[in-house]
């Protein structure tokens, strides 16, 4: 820490508020870990502490666990901060983030100082080569801190920074309370991670952040609670009932589960799904196939809950469609194998539901009246919310109509927050169509006329999308055809003309054919196939072709079209464009911490949250509190009894819970800590290495002061086996590897497998090329099949096997298939990387070091460089999925080809020329076959 | 000498209830030096960790009798204890220097089941794990673009079906993949990204 407190004192800081400066002092002062709740701005201190340092000069911090857009936050205000103090020493933000910039560019980067922000992966590797020596560092500056639990990269990294360097600073990080109270004393655990002693929390509820908040004029904040329409009601009702359906699923076929979180309250919580698979993660390669859908499944129907309030009706049963046509069982299979919450009624109701609010089949009597007996017509029903929207916003403009604001420092605009990026498509243009009606010459709609002035619609908005909605249809139609014939054939006999109304499905026996009563009545909605699962009921395509009329832009629309450019896609390069002619009104996704830059930016006087987010209101405190003389007027909009209020008051109040929880464990926490922590190494163990009295069998009498050395590859960083490693006092020398993954000594080459890339690499046939090379190379090839440290040992399936060898060669008779062919291969079985960490000491008892120089350039052509080696994973992954790529041809590609878009539009001339013919033409039709015929 | 049609067995694993698992196969018993002979060149023994614990020298013994006979000599480990990890260890040791293929199992039905793969794939060529498993092409379509992680095959389907082919999904621009229902600027950000990297890594 070379900064003292003279040279501080130019710096100019951007902390206004009474908290921000208390916390800015503490972290000063001493090394702590800060638990702050979010939307308080905890990028904001940080940024200032790095500022304070930077604008010192001479230092040399490193950032760890900040994400990309992180970066680009912190790059952004250092460089802001620099030029406010004109500090001239400040130098900003270096991020090194692959592993393009070269090992040279790096250590003179490094050499140079200031502040860096570092991949963990590449950070871990240059702490290892001494590339970047700990001891040069001032400082580590962790975010995220609650990812730092013990096997991760980023508690590898303190590891080595606190045994070489005990007097340097180290921060930590984190707006995110609740995973710090999993588990068993979890601050304490993680506090030993992080090599501190302190913790400083910081909730909503603290004594000064409370009175920087509410010391002033507080924001006036207006709630809107604004009703659901039946159709939306019963969708979600119907969606919470095939939850619960499935759950109930689940706990049955898993009855040795701890299963007591898995209720509907949870179920309405944001990320049910992800909790569930976590609780089925210890025994996730056994479970049955069931189990492995119905989690999927509950993905889905998550997805379907949210989208139900926030896409339009058309967009919604598109989604909806597109999902039953990927998940619909093919016929003829049972109910054993499908998902169950597709048999059910409530599923009727879903598809059924959402289709009746785009449009309405004959029976209602609305067709009659038409003079089409048995035609359809659109429904299009709106969104609740966006009415109240156009109603918020006339508020508004009343508002400055009659009080005309006096120049108070924000600006006149209006801010709309919303979800995500299709929102704010969505808004965009229902605020900009919502007063185009279109030309209705329909006697119907006369008495429409006389109120056309003044209520804003989106008739405009839905009937571009349902005509769109219907020509995608007929697209999709022939799409899942193509991918689906099985499914499809099933769907085609509906239209056939010969059975006009009705519902008969192909596969039935024709005595079981099932007649609807009521025929006309059935062509809405989804009816159900010969094993009772749900089928969308195409509608008749001449009443398609009515419907497609019926929505043809009318003389108005056609005008209006025109005028504003409607292809959202044109206005996304810069969409401020879209609203040069009215800057009055912004519409923004909701984006974590950079939301503050834009209330910082915007200076809005009004805001409108059109969906309920928790950390937003805080950030309009801070802003409304940072600035004593603007006033901001917050609507805040939300569905009555809907998940998305549910789910909003949960997580405030597991915020609170988690703040509660952390208070009562920090009072009670010991402080034991050794700040040196594990990883440095005892005299004692040193010596006794070095006479290593085990001289069993004859061997060798290893008497060297060397400590034992592991060769390993740079991509194996990902896991945490080097980290534990490293922690049993093993000297980890990474390198670009070709074979192998571990070399234990000149003739001990290991490759690591998770059981699931166990499972993947066996399909794809991966791993037999690695066996062949490792075979090649080495006296001893191994194969290390790595258990999760928590999942159960085990590779047997929940279900029974059969002893027949004719079925589907299962994961262990792929294994015996492995080891037949490759008698040399020697399998090491471990249960954990901690179980892994030991064998390998064990395995090394006796043997030479190996070397790493050697090591890397095995399997390598002549002359070709170990550094040209790096890939990128998961383009590579995607390589060997296509059809036709075996590894050879994937390694001559990856060498040939840049990227997965070049290949896509390669020639198939181009393809044969590099993968030979029968493969080539192979990959191009993968590309180039249209999914339309 | 010439294989057997069955599988032979050692009088010394009589009474071993993973004889009654050895179901689709038949088995005789015979004056091997292994537990099992599943081949011409391919051999088992077994052993139970339970046992092992009780007797650690029982397997080293084994082990000597066998020699450097057949080819691969596979190792079928039953585990049946719960502490097992010091065991394993010593093992896999064992394993390297003895030149024993080490095979895990957690019943006796998954013990007869391995000796029955071993001894019914005796001839089989590897062709099942050498490349990639022929697959229908909407599968192999749905396996491409779920690979980048949180793509599922909703989504898949929903992109395909929107631009008509692999090709025009790959090529197209991410506001235009943003437009369709369930592809939110996250899961766009990472697909469009992973098809546009480059495979190698330049320095």
């Amino acid at each position: 820490m070379s900064a003292d407190s003279n040279e501080r004192l130019p710096v100019k800081l951007s902390l206004p508020l009474a908290y921000q400066q208390d916390l800015f002092h503490e972290l000063r002062s001493e090394d702590e870990l800060v638990v702050l709740a979010r939307g308080l701005g905890l990028l904001r201190i940080v940024t200032n502490l790095l500022h304070s340092y930077d604008a010192a000069g001479g230092n040399l911090i490193v950032v760890v666990g900040a994400t990309d857009r992180e970066n680009g936050w912190i790059g952004e205000a250092l460089a802001e901060n620099a030029a406010i103090s004109a500090s001239p020493l400040a130098r900003g933000l270096s991020v090194v983030n692959t592993d393009v910039m070269t090992v040279g560019t790096r250590e003179k980067m490094y050499a140079r100082g200031g502040i860096f922000s570092v991949t963990s992966r590449i950070l871990v590797v240059d702490l290892l080569t001494s590339l970047l020596d700990p001891e040069m560092l001032t400082g580590v500056v962790v975010l995220h801190a609650e990812r730092v639990v013990a096997t991760s990269l980023e508690a590898f990294i303190l590891r080595i920074y606190r045994e070489r360097n005990k007097i340097g600073f180290l921060k930590a990080f984190s707006d995110n309370p609740e995973p710090f109270t999993t588990g068993f004393s979890p601050l304490a655990t993680m506090m030993r991670n992080l090599f501190l002693r302190k913790p400083s929390l910081w909730p909503r509820f603290h004594l000064t952040v409370a009175q920087s908040l509410e010391g002033q004029r507080k924001a006036e904040v207006i709630e809107l609670e604004i009703p659901m329409t039946d159709a939306m009601r019963d969708i979600q009702n119907a969606v919470l009932e095939c939850v619960e359906v499935s759950m109930k699923e689940l706990k049955r076929a898993n009855t040795g589960l701890e299963m007591d979180d898995w209720n509907m309250d949870s179920a309405l919580h944001k990320s049910f799904d992800v909790i569930v698979r976590r609780q089925l993660d210890p025994v996730w390669h056994r479970v049955s196939w069931k189990t492995k859908q119905i989690v999927n499944d509950l993905t889905i129907l998550r997805g379907i809950l949210q989208s139900v309030l926030s896409f339009d009706a058309v967009s919604l049963r598109r989604y909806l469609e597109t999902i039953l046509a990927t998940n619909a069982p093919p016929p003829g299979s049972n109910r054993q194998n499908q998902s169950p919450w597709l048999f059910l009624d409530a599923a009727h109701t879903i598809f059924d539901t959402a289709k009746r609010r785009v449009y309405t089949g004959t029976g209602d009597g609305k067709g009659v009246q038409h003079g089409l007996p048995d035609g359809l017509r659109p429904a299009l029903e709106e969104q609740p919310k966006w009415a109240h929207l156009a109603e918020v916003l006339e508020e508004i403009e009343r508002d400055i109509y009659f009080n005309p604001p006096i120049y108070d420092g924000s600006n006149g605009t209006t801010l709309v927050m919303c979800g995500d990026e299709s929102t704010c498509r969505q808004l965009r243009e229902y605020l900009q169509t919502m007063h185009v009606y279109p030309d209705d010459q329909n006697e119907g709609n006369d008495e429409r006329e006389s109120t056309l002035d003044t209520k804003p619609s989106a008739t405009y908005m839905m009937r571009r999308k349902l005509r769109n909605y219907l020509r995608w249809k007929k697209d999709f139609a022939k799409v899942s055809a193509s991918l689906f014939a099985e499914n499809q054939k099933a769907l085609n006999s509906s239209t056939d003309p010969r059975w006009g109304n009705e519902s008969y499905r192909g596969k039935a026996p024709p005595n079981k054919r099932r007649r609807v009563r009521g025929g006309s009545a059935t062509v809405s909605g989804p009816s159900r196939t010969a094993n009772g699962s749900i089928q969308i009921t195409e509608d008749q395509a001449s009443h398609v072709a009515e419907l497609l009329a019926e929505v043809q832009p009318t003389e108005a629309e056609t005008k209006q079209k025109h005028e504003i450019a409607m292809d959202p896609l044109e206005d996304m390069e810069d969409y401020y464009e879209l609203f040069e002619v009215n800057d009055l009104v912004i519409v923004h996704p909701y984006d974590g911490d950079m939301d503050e830059y834009i209330l910082e930016e915007l200076k809005p006087r009004y805001i409108i949250m059109y969906e309920p987010d928790a950390a937003f209101p805080r950030r309009v405190e801070v802003y409304r509190s940072s600035h004593s003389d603007r006033n901001v007027r917050v609507y805040f909009m939300f569905y009555a009894g809907s998940v998305e209020e549910q789910r909003y008051l949960s997580a405030v109040r597991k915020e609170k819970d988690a703040f509660t929880k952390l208070i009562k464990e920090k009072g009670a926490m010991s402080v034991t800590l050794t700040l040196d922590g594990k990883g440095v190494e005892d005299p004692q163990e040193k010596f006794l290495r070095t006479v290593n009295t085990r001289i069993a069998g004859g061997g060798r009498l290893a008497a060297t002061a060397e400590p034992p050395r592991i060769v390993v590859d740079i991509r194996e960083f990902r896991s945490s086996l080097p980290s534990l490693l490293h922690g049993r006092n093993v000297v980890v020398v990474p390198c670009m590897l070709t074979v192998g993954d571990y070399i234990l000594s000149p003739n001990i080459c290991v490759e690591r497998k998770s059981v699931k890339d166990l499972i993947s690499s066996l399909k794809d046939g991966r791993l037999y090329h690695q066996a062949e090379t490792m075979q090649l190379h080495y006296k001893n090839p191994m194969l290390l099949i790595e258990f999760d440290q928590n999942k159960s040992f085990t590779l047997e399936p929940f279900a029974d096997m059969s002893g027949n060898t004719t079925s589907p060669p299962d994961l262990q008779s792929k294994l015996v298939l492995l080891t037949l062919a490759f008698p040399r291969l020697k399998i090491i079985w471990s249960s954990s990387p901690y179980q892994t960490a030991e064998i390998f000491e064990e395995l090394k008892k006796n043997q030479h070091e190996p070397d790493p120089v050697k090591a890397a350039s095995v399997g390598l052509e002549e002359g070709e460089d170990p550094t040209g080696q790096t890939f990128n994973q998961t383009p590579l992954e995607m390589l060997r999925k296509i059809p036709g790529v075996s590894e050879g041809a994937a390694r001559r590609l990856v060498l040939e080809v840049g990227s997965l878009v070049e290949l896509s539009n390669l020639e198939v001339e181009e393809v044969n020329a590099l993968i030979g013919g029968e493969a080539g033409r192979q990959v191009w039709r993968f590309f180039n076959r249209s999914v339309f015929d | 000498r010439s294989a057997p049609s069955a599988i032979l067995v050692s009088p010394r694993q009589k009474g071993n209830p993973i004889l009654t698992h050895i179901r689709s196969l038949p088995w005789e018993y015979s004056e091997i030096p292994a537990d099992y002979l599943l081949g011409t060149t391919t051999c088992a023994l077994f052993l139970s960790l339970k046992y092992h614990r009780l007797h650690p020298e029982y397997i080293y013994s084994r082990i000597r009798a066998l020699a450097h006979k057949y080819l691969l000599r596979v190792l079928l480990v039953m585990v049946d204890i719960d502490n097992h990890e010091a065991s394993l260890n010593e093992l896999a040791k064992t394993g390297l220097i003895n030149d024993l293929t080490l095979m895990l199992c957690w019943s006796a039905a998954e013990a007869g089941r391995y000796l029955e793969l071993y001894k019914g794939m005796e001839h089989a060529t590897p062709t099942a794990i050498k490349s990639h498993a022929a697959a229908s092409y909407a599968e192999s379509l749905v396996e491409f673009v779920t690979t980048p992680r949180s793509v599922n095959k909703t989504d898949a389907v929903a992109l395909v079906g929107a631009f008509g082919s692999v090709r025009a999904a790959v090529n197209a621009r991410p506001e235009e993949i943003g437009l369709i229902a369930g592809w939110g600027e996250k899961k766009v950000q990472r697909w469009t990204s992973t098809v546009g990297e480059k495979f190698r890594v330049r320095k």
